[in-house]
Order: C-alpha cells, then structure tokens, then sequence
C-alpha cells in the first residue's frame, strides 16, 4: 500500500466515491439540496486536505465519510444556532416535502419510516447498509467503538422495521 | 459476508430495498465535483515537518532517554580521571629537610590516605651523620587482623633489636578477638632510622606518617664550650689552691667556688650525655591497628565511570522526577480537560444528530 496520496489518486477518489459520499450525507441530514452542498463542500475540504490523507489508516471512502460527517455536523450547528436564532424548525419544514429523499422507488412507507429515524439513527443505516462499510469502517467514521456501532445498527433497523410495519398497517 | 449478516437476518429485505434505491448524486453535482477533481490538491507544506502525535512522543522519548544516558556516560568518563589531588597524595614523598636549620622540621605526610608501597628510605626525611640531630618519627599502620597486629607488632620489636635499638615500651591489646591496637616507642640507632621505617611501614598499610628532625649540633657545641670554661676555671682553682700561699678568705672562696663549678660541670656533662643520647638514638611511635570496618577496595576506572554515570543518571531521575511532581498534576489535569471536551463535543454531537 502506498504510504503517500497522490493527486491522480485524489481524481479517481472523487469519482468513484462521489455517489458514496452523496448517499451518507442524503441519510444524514435528510435533505437532497443540502446533501448536494455538504458533498461539494467534502469534496472542497478534501481537496484541501489530500495531503493529510494516510492510506494506511483506512480506504479512501473512509476518509470522504469522515470529512462528510465532519461537515453535515458544522451544518448541523449552523442549523441549531439558526433555529435557536429566528425560532422555528427549518429542517422539519423541509421533511416534509412530498418529493422523495432517500431514493428513487424506495416504497412509501420505508420513505416514511427512514424521515421518522433521528440523523444518528439513519448515518449508522447509511455506512453499514447502503455503502456496506465493514464494521469497523463505520466504527471509524463514526468514532465509536465496533461493539456500538453494531448495537446502534440493530436499533435503527429495528425501529426502521417497526416504523414501515407501523406506515403499512395504517 | 454481508454487514447485516452480522446483525440479523431479518433485515435483509429491508437491506436489499435500501441499497437497490441508493440515491445517486445529480449531474449538476457531478460536474462540481469533477471541477474538484480536476484541481491540482493543496501540496504537502514543504517546511512542515509532521509526524503522528503519537509517534513524535515515542521519538522525544527515546531522544530523551538516549541524550540522558549519553549524558550520564560523558560524565562518568569524564568524572573517572584520578583528581589532581589524589595524584599528589599518592605520589607525595618526603622533602629533604635544610640541615642548617637549629629548628624542627615537621614533615607530615599522609592523613588516612594509604600509601600504595612502603616507604623506601628515600621516602622518609634522612638525619646526617656529620651532625646531631634529634629524630622522631611516628608512624600509624593499619593491618588486616589481630593475627596481623600481633606478627606486626613481633616482627616491629624484633627488627628495633636486630638494629641495635630498644623498644622503650609496648601497648598491645585487643577486643573480642577482631579488633586491636598496639602502640610502641621505639629507640633506633640513628644511623639504622631509615632501615628501621622502610621496614617498619612494611608491616601494614599507612595511615599517617609523620616525621621531625631537631638539629641540636649548636646546642651541643654551646654546652661543650661551657663544659671546657667550666674545666678550665676548676682547673685553675686547684692549681691556686695547690699553690699554698691563698689566704684564708680567699681559700674559703675558692673552695665554694670549685664545689658549684664540680657541680654545674656535672650537671652539664649529664645534661650533654643526655643530648647526644638523644641525638644518637631515633624516637619511633609506632601504632599499629585494625580496621573498624572492612575497608572497600579502591574503586577501579570502570567502577568509577559505573558509579559517576549512576549518580548523573540518578540525578536525571531526580529532576525527572521533580519535574513530574509540579508537572504531573497540571498534565492530569490538562489531560482530563481534553478527554471531557471529546467526549462533551462527542455527547453533543450525538444529541445534535439525535434531534436533526
């Protein structure tokens, strides 16, 4: 493995994460628009960053994920500060768009379902299932240990499957 | 093996759903993104030495511990070079006293340091045979034992006898058969002195030596002098007595004088006697004893080195030490303020994400 990242190697990691990197932060924060801004912002940070990048301390992904987090989280406070700021609940508003967030032909009520978990709830569902980042990938991102990534994991799926069990019953 | 496996097989439906309906980035993202990809990434700040936290403290560390033992063994080599003042000691001898003085010469020469031989005859101060010079030496030896101390103390009475001296007295004695001392004056002829001291420091080891020479040449001469006007007046009482023609006053005179003149004549010849006794026979105090204590062997170079290079090191570890005790706390508690900001910042970032 190569100790250094080159800037071929930051071009090829743009591309072939990119989609990777806009599905975390469309679960993260719930939102297509501002996922699209925290992708170009991640994808701004890492250019500015390449050089930090240790391929020995994680895959590629790994890294863009954590950078990710690392900006939907300063969104996130930016958010909370506005809301405490004017009073209102900007991200509450835009959920409930009727357009559809976390993909096309996902089934209504799993759409449902994935709005109704918390952002910390949907992020560990995101790393370990839609990207499929191996336990202690995800651990990484998340900077936990494997152990509560893999109990946070079981309690999101299993309040996703309650909430679709519940939105298909109603 | 498929993440959810490690979890539970009853979301694989579930899984399956999510990942067939991934939501994919959009053109006008994709083209923002390749502008990204198409930039040259932020070089590598050439002046910026970085290395991982964690291993530039393993590095400091080791640099430490190497500058301190570096240190520590500079010191000791440095440190194990025979002083100055040892090499005198050790290579201290006897001057030759100016015979012309009438005053005693005082020559001591060692004060509990060992010498490593014994003495030679060069070694001690050398009376001359031309004059009359009173000698006193005294002399403390140490020996390894009472078995020592007693041969010692034999080989010491002997050795004055075979040179045609006296032992004037004798001390010997001895605690719980371990320890002991002796003590004995000693009268030398004084031709035989440097014989008798290069052989006597011999016995054992020396711990103090001390010479003096009283050169009493004048003195005998002033008293023979006085002797000789004593002679010659009493010889001419007699002859005026003899003479037959001194009245009778004058006799009485005579008489009371030739009575105090035989008197001061022979008190001074005893007194002269006494003298050149003196001056003829050596005065040598001889103490012997045993060692209070095993006495350590002399430390060799590397011993020496050992022990300077322990006691820098020990002194590093005693700053080291000193250091962490006014540092520690403030480092504790520095580190304890850290870990609580992460893990504050992590809480809260986790109730951030909770609510979103």
């Amino acid at each position: 493995m190569k100790a250094k990242a080159s800037a071929e190697d930051f071009a090829e990691a743009a591309r072939r994460h990119l989609d990777d990197v806009h599905a975390f932060l469309v679960y993260l924060t719930g939102d297509r628009a501002v996922a699209e801004d925290l992708t170009a912002e991640t994808f701004a940070r890492a250019l500015e960053r390449w050089h930090r990048y240790d391929p020995r301390r994680g895959g590629p992904r790994t890294w863009l994920c954590q950078l990710a987090r690392s900006a939907a989280l300063d969104h996130f406070r930016a958010e909370d500060r506005r809301r405490r700021r004017e009073g209102r609940y900007a991200v509450a508003e835009l959920r409930e768009s009727a357009e559809p967030v976390f993909g096309e032909g996902l089934s209504p009520a799993l759409e449902r379902a994935l709005a109704q978990l918390s952002a910390a709830e949907r992020e560990v569902v995101a790393l370990r299932i839609v990207l499929e980042l191996d336990g202690e990938g995800a651990a990484r991102v998340l900077g936990i240990s494997t152990t509560a990534c893999s109990t946070r994991l079981s309690r999101a799926l299993a309040k996703l499957e309650k909430e679709v069990s519940a939105g298909v019953a109603a | 093996m498929s993440p959810l496996e490690l979890v539970d097989g009853r979301f694989d439906k579930l899984a399956t759903e999510l990942r067939a309906s991934r939501p994919a980035a959009s053109e006008g993202l994709r083209n923002r993104v390749e502008e990204f990809a198409r930039l040259e990434p932020e070089p590598r700040r050439k002046w910026g030495f970085r290395l991982p936290a964690r291993r530039a403290a393993f590095a400091l560390a080791a640099l430490a511990v190497l500058g301190s033992l570096l240190a520590a063994g500079v010191t000791g080599l440095g440190g194990s070079e025979p002083s100055r003042e040892a090499r005198i000691v050790h290579g201290g001898e006897a001057t030759s006293p100016s015979s012309e003085g009438a005053g005693a010469l005082t020559v001591p020469q060692v004060h509990g340091v060992p010498y490593p031989r014994a003495l030679d005859k060069q070694d001690s101060l050398v009376p001359q045979a031309t004059r009359l010079q009173r000698y006193d030496a005294t002399l403390r030896l140490r020996v390894k034992d009472v078995d020592a101390l007693s041969n010692a103390t034999k080989r010491a009475m002997n050795l004055t006898r075979g040179l045609g001296g006296y032992v004037a007295s004798v001390e010997y004695a001895t605690r719980s058969g371990r320890r002991g001392g002796a003590t004995l004056v000693l009268r030398v002829p004084i031709t035989n002195v440097q014989t008798a001291l290069a052989e006597l420091t011999s016995v054992g080891t020396i711990l103090r030596q001390q010479t003096a020479i009283l050169d009493v040449t004048r003195r005998a001469e002033r008293e023979s002098r006085q002797l000789d006007k004593l002679e010659a007046e009493l010889a001419q009482i007699k002859e005026e007595l003899a003479s037959g023609s001194v009245p009778t006053g004058r006799r009485l005179q005579l008489e009371r004088r030739a009575v105090g003149d035989r008197l001061a004549l022979k008190a001074l010849k005893a007194k002269r006697a006494r003298l050149v006794r003196s001056a003829r026979l050596a005065r040598i105090v001889l103490t012997l004893t045993t060692p209070t204590e095993q006495a350590a062997p002399s430390p060799s170079r590397f011993d020496k080195t050992l022990d300077d290079a322990g006691a820098v090191l020990a002194r590093e570890a005693e700053i080291l030490l000193y250091a962490l005790v006014v540092l520690g706390p403030l480092l504790a508690i520095g580190g304890v303020a850290i870990a609580v900001g992460k893990a504050q910042r992590r809480r809260s970032d986790q109730r951030l994400l909770e609510r979103a």
